[in-house]
């Protein structure tokens, strides 16, 4: 794989950083709904729509922004985890990084394609929601599983 | 395809580690590679057999399948 697609390996653990606390915090704030008043800001929107609004295009909205950071603190995380070179970004690990993200692709669309058949109406947005995130996931568990796993040594390995 | 590098290794008295640094690759590739896991490219297997200070087929073989 072309190396210039990859962030420097220091990235990765910066990405860590990211990753574990906004992930705990989506948790928290998808179980509570919590919103940090705080948070509540003037922002410009492409495009927004309430409930009983009309679409307003290249607009400032006031709303709040907790999810809306999260997100992005999560998502910039999980890219530079996945996307970081390993200490020895070589062809095996290329290879295994290949395989990961196929691996996520499918598991990921297999799964959205049940949640398409089974999930109906409002809880369909929740699947919306988390299938934002699980490409990414799954990647990241997967590869990081197989660096782990080709570590250890064979058995009658001295 | 099989190899004999972990012979070949212990010839030398190389770790894993001691190895992989030699020819900079990962640990993990060649452990991967010893475990019959993994297949390396050319590059990689002439690399190999240029440090052992023998021909790439005096290392690796063609197995039944291959």
């Amino acid at each position: 794989m072309t190396s210039r697609l990859f962030l420097p390996n220091r990235y990765k653990r910066i990405g860590w950083f990211l990753l574990v606390p906004a992930a705990i915090a989506g948790i928290f704030l998808t179980i509570t709904g919590f919103e940090a008043d705080w948070l509540t800001t003037r922002v410009f929107a492409f495009f927004s729509e309430g409930v009983l609004e009309d679409g307003q295009y290249f607009t400032v909205i006031k709303t709040n922004v907790t999810n809306t950071l999260v997100g992005v603190i999560f998502i910039i995380g999980a890219l530079m985890v996945s996307l970081s070179k390993e200490k020895h970004e070589d062809e095996f690990i290329s290879d295994l990084r290949l395989s990961s993200l196929l691996w996520a692709l499918w598991f990921n669309y297999v799964l959205l394609l049940l949640a398409f058949i089974f999930v109906y109406g409002l809880s369909f947005f929740n699947v919306m929601v988390y299938n934002m995130f699980t490409i990414l996931i799954i990647f990241i568990i997967r590869f990081n599983y197989l660096l782990y796993k080709s570590s250890k040594p064979v058995p009658d390995e001295k | 395809m099989k190899n004999k590098i972990k012979v070949e290794r212990a010839i030398m008295s190389l770790t894993q580690e001691d190895l992989a640094k030699k020819i900079s690759v990962s640990r993990q590739t060649i452990n991967a590679i010893e475990a019959n896991k993994y297949v390396p490219s050319t590059v990689l297997a002439l690399k190999i057999a240029q440090l052992f200070g023998k021909k790439v087929e005096e290392i690796f073989f063609l197995e039944e399948g291959d």
